[in-house]
């Protein structure tokens, strides 16, 4: 999978890692902004109130 | 179509070697590459689990804190206006005042209406309107002012409620007054579904007469929402804001 990421980046070793990191900063970024705000309120660890649901 | 050719290339290999001349790379067989690709997928989840950490232990209250200076420099700056042309009505949409914990090391915390996720994940403390509507101290009726806010994450306001004990000072803050309430009861764990700590008479705490009351909430342990920690005060005295916002004795030790 990351191997053919490789494969199919255009140019050398270097310019290939360059692209990968930026890559890498692309994803993480869709990450916080979108994915983990989202998911968040669906995962059980961060309710502070009491209620009765 | 790549593997089977491959794989018939492996097991013809000890017999026939002249049959690829090209000396290319030997590529993998088709179970090989399938666990590769599940050993990616694997490390993957691993490394998108390290990330939600960091995201929701770091990232959360570095937004949080940045929302919450923005609005509490808001609320000071309308007060500041509101000085000048006198007692205006009490403004609930930016936050009703500020409360400082001395015991928690957190500074001032801005307190706003609802404890909904929107409120409190901007990284302030939010008073309960439901299930048990809080009785702000402003309206001076006898009551229980009920108030939420983050363990982790979304600025972590009310992280350090365990270094709370009795006799400690929680102070709030409005336009015109310091209430100062002191803590006489913690209930270290319990139910998500006790509503009753909320009520104007909290009796778990011990208390059986009306009074002023107020009441932090929180998730407990740290880093879960398994259980609620509680922490009761009783209102001591009112002090006047004076021109230069002098804080009170307890804040100021």
């Amino acid at each position: 999978m990351y191997g053919w990421i490789w494969r199919h980046l255009p140019g050398n070793a270097w310019v290939k890692a360059l692209l990968s990191l930026v890559l890498v900063l692309a994803v993480v970024y869709v990450l916080f902004q979108y994915v983990f705000p989202w998911a968040e309120p669906l995962l059980p660890f961060n309710d502070v109130t009491v209620d009765n649901q | 179509m790549a593997a089977t050719a491959d794989e018939t290339e492996e097991t013809t290999d000890g017999s026939e070697p002249a049959a690829d001349p090209a000396p290319r790379r030997r590529r993998p067989g088709r179970i090989a590459l399938a666990v590769s690709v599940f050993g990616e997928l694997l490390i993957t989840a691993g490394v998108l689990l390290g990330l939600f950490v960091v995201y929701s232990l770091w990232w959360t209250n570095v937004i949080a804190d940045r929302k919450a200076d923005r609005q509490a420099d808001k609320v000071r700056e309308h007060w500041a206006e509101q000085k000048e042309s006198g007692p205006g009505a009490l403004d609930t949409k930016d936050g009703i005042g500020f409360l400082h914990v001395p015991a928690m090391r957190n500074g001032e915390v801005l307190v706003e209406k609802g404890t909904g996720t929107d409120v409190l994940d901007d990284g302030v403390a939010g008073y309960y309107t439901d299930p048990v509507k809080a009785t702000l101290p402003t309206t001076g009726k006898d009551g229980n002012f009920s108030v939420a806010a983050h363990r982790d994450g979304h600025g972590a306001k009310f992280h350090n409620i365990d270094k709370l004990e009795k006799g400690d000072p929680i102070v709030f803050e409005t336009r015109d007054d310091w209430y100062v309430y002191k803590v006489y009861s913690v209930l270290p764990e319990t139910s998500k579904y006790n509503v009753d700590v909320l009520s104007p008479v909290p009796k778990e705490s011990g208390r059986k007469k009306p009074g002023h009351y107020i009441t932090l909430t929180t998730c407990t342990p740290v880093y879960t929402s398994r259980h609620r920690y509680v922490v009761w005060g009783e209102l001591v005295r009112v002090e006047k804001v004076d021109a230069a916002r002098t804080p009170p004795k307890e804040l100021r030790g």
